[in-house]
């Protein structure tokens, strides 16, 4: 493993920023840690880089055991939110800064600088200063300062959050090539669930200061570990219902089909996909209350007894609100939750087919 | 004519007024410099010029020594506020040790000490070092400047904290760090605080009148005002040339940095 993190903690004063997170990131993977703001990413990115103490745990890079090194003898280099550019420095001097304080020889500087130009495309702008340059062009001297490096490890601190979002997509793709080519190992923070999913090996999933799920991507979508994770992965979020106590088991409504004979249906939440909803002659009723039309893609939202759930369905839709409409779905893309822990229940039962 | 244009005016001739009566003494010893003593007090459009006055006042009193005396004693005293201002502005800004919100209230309760209070202390102060009748003598007591420190921590307290770890995981130490991200980062405020510092320093006269008694260690202020005591015959052509040679760097480099001057005096006043 090239970094071990075991049970990591951060106190800020009272407040628990990092409480007890342990993961580990793999040679040469693209390692995310997802969560929305607040959660502790940003503060277990720092403690990895070695900027802020460690409250308890420990922290191993490359088999060493770093929790008590600077951030210089870590091995490691990292690409700040605000990209950190010396404004009183042109370009070149900003990439080639660490190389200088290391005190690298002139010729090697100059070969590895050569590379990074190459690699990143700022051949024409070496000489300008980095607040003449644009977002993506600042991003990528961030970026050749952290390559030019050549250090095993590169953590990223949110390095997209400032682009615009056409830009965006082009530097996540960029930054995924460069990494594989590379072989760095990267730990990626973020709270873009879009970035998460496309660019990861493996995403980590943080929720005030805890881990919440540590997973591939797929499987964050498919089996998320509980509804906070459901809600948060995927645009739009996972339909999160009620179930209830239907004739003889758990239903969606008092009247409806039983979907889990014999289950008690008030301990139970439902979660469906929105795309894993169709629009059928017959199935579940639901009625219309609003849509979406994005194009490829329109959003209906509908009620089912009394709850909202989204549906997608191809290009434009013609349903208007107040329209009763019939769902049916697969049963093997439902997700069943504890209504009280919100935990999904791992082997749960297939659910019946709707009649 | 519309009130505001009225009192417009009003101010731009109240402005003009004010600079003129500022300037009086400046634009008289120009007129008293350039022409023979009989027409200092004699104003004629016609009267000659002359060089004469500088060439007197340069032979009577050693004018050299003085600006040699002048230019060590304000560039000792700056280059070393630069120093000590920039390390403990450095550690105030940067840095969290126990005590240092006290250090920084006692530093600033000293902005508002006057340095004339401490003259005596200060006398008895460098008699003990045996520095009286030295040019360090003179520099001593105004290097750690509480003003310097105020101005270069406030400026290193917005220099993005990003940098200085960026720089930090680059493998740059606390003074690799100071010196390639906060110093230059903070140019500006050095010209500012250099030029604020120069000009109050080369103007400087109570404490280097008390401090030295020779003519190797006089700053050009105390040289001049024994050039200009009555008990020496005053000849204000005279005098007037020696000021005028006194103040000529300054006004030089007024001229050229005229916008910082008035930009530093500004930050100066506002922080």
């Amino acid at each position: 493993m090239q970094i071990e993190v075991r049970s990591l903690q951060k106190n800020y004063g009272r407040v628990k920023a990092v409480r007890d997170v342990s993961f580990d990131v793999a040679e040469g993977q693209l390692r995310v840690i997802l969560g929305p703001s607040g959660c502790g990413k940003t503060t277990v990115l720092r403690l990895i880089a070695g900027l802020e103490p460690v409250s308890a745990g420990s922290i191993r890079i490359a088999g060493v055991d770093v929790t008590l090194l600077p951030p210089d003898r870590r091995n490691i280099s990292m690409v700040f939110q605000s990209y950190a550019l010396f404004p009183h420095l042109s370009v070149r001097e900003n990439i080639i800064f660490g190389l200088k304080v290391r005190k690298v020889p002139g010729p090697e500087i100059e070969k590895r600088l050569e590379r990074v130009i190459e690699l990143l495309g700022l051949g024409q702008r070496l000489d300008a200063k980095p607040g003449e340059l644009s977002g993506g062009m600042q991003q990528r001297v961030a970026l050749g300062r952290a390559i030019i490096a050549e250090k095993p490890v590169t953590l990223m601190d949110e390095p997209l959050s400032n682009l615009d979002a056409k830009l965006r997509n082009t530097m996540r793709r960029e930054i995924c090539a460069l990494q594989r080519r590379l072989g760095i190992s990267m730990v990626y923070v973020t709270h873009d669930q879009v970035e998460a999913m496309t660019m990861a090996d493996r995403i980590l999933l943080m929720r005030e200061g805890r881990i919440v799920q540590d997973d591939v991507p797929e499987s964050f979508y498919e089996r998320p570990a509980n509804v906070f994770v459901a809600r948060f992965i995927g645009t739009p979020p996972m339909n999160i219902l009620p179930l209830c106590n239907g004739g003889g088991g758990a239903a969606l409504a008092p009247d409806g089909p039983v979907l889990y004979p014999g289950l008690d249906g008030s301990r139970f939440k439902l979660g469906i996909r929105p795309e894993n909803l169709r629009l059928a002659d017959e199935g579940h009723p639901a009625v219309v209350t609003g849509k979406e039309y994005l194009g490829s893609d329109t959003f209906i939202a509908c009620a089912i007894n009394g709850h909202e759930a989204i549906v997608r369905t191809r290009g434009m839709s013609d349903l208007a609100p107040g329209v009763p409409i019939h769902l049916t779905w697969d049963s093997k893309t439902l997700c069943l939750f504890d209504a009280h822990t919100e935990m999904r229940i791992e082997d749960a039962p297939e659910a019946e087919p709707l009649p | 004519m519309e009130p505001s244009a009225f009192w417009h005016r009003i101010e731009t001739l109240a402005a003009w007024l004010l600079a003129l009566i500022w300037a009086a003494p400046l634009l008289y010893a120009f007129w008293a410099a350039f022409h023979p003593p009989h027409y200092a007090v004699h104003f004629s459009l016609t009267a000659p010029l002359t060089l004469a006055n500088f060439v007197e006042a340069w032979q009577t009193a050693p004018f050299a020594r003085y600006f040699l005396n002048t230019i060590l004693y304000t560039t000792t005293t700056t280059a070393l506020q630069f120093v000590l201002c920039t390390l403990a502005a450095y550690s105030f800004a940067c840095y969290d040790w126990k005590g240092r919100d006290i250090a920084f209230a006692l530093i600033l309760i000293q902005l508002m000490v006057m340095p004339d209070q401490l003259l005596v202390v200060n006398y008895q102060t460098m008699t003990a070092l045996k520095l009286v009748d030295s040019i360090p003598a003179i520099s001593l007591p105004y290097i750690a400047s509480a003003f310097g420190v105020f101005l270069l921590r406030q400026n290193f307290k917005q220099v993005p904290i990003a940098l200085a770890e960026a720089a930090r995981v680059e493998g740059a130490g606390p003074l690799t760090i100071l010196m390639k991200v906060y110093v230059p980062l903070s140019k500006s405020v050095y010209l500012a605080y250099g030029l604020v510092s120069v000009s109050w320093h080369w103007n400087n006269f109570l404490w280097p009148l008390v401090i030295t008694n020779s003519v190797t260690t006089r700053p050009i202020t105390v040289g001049l005002s024994i050039f200009g005591s009555p008990e020496n015959g005053v000849n204000f052509a005279i005098v007037s040339a020696g000021t005028l040679m006194s103040v000529a760097p300054l006004l030089v480099g007024f001229l050229l940095f005229q916008r910082q001057f008035v930009q530093s005096f500004m930050r100066a006043g506002i922080k």
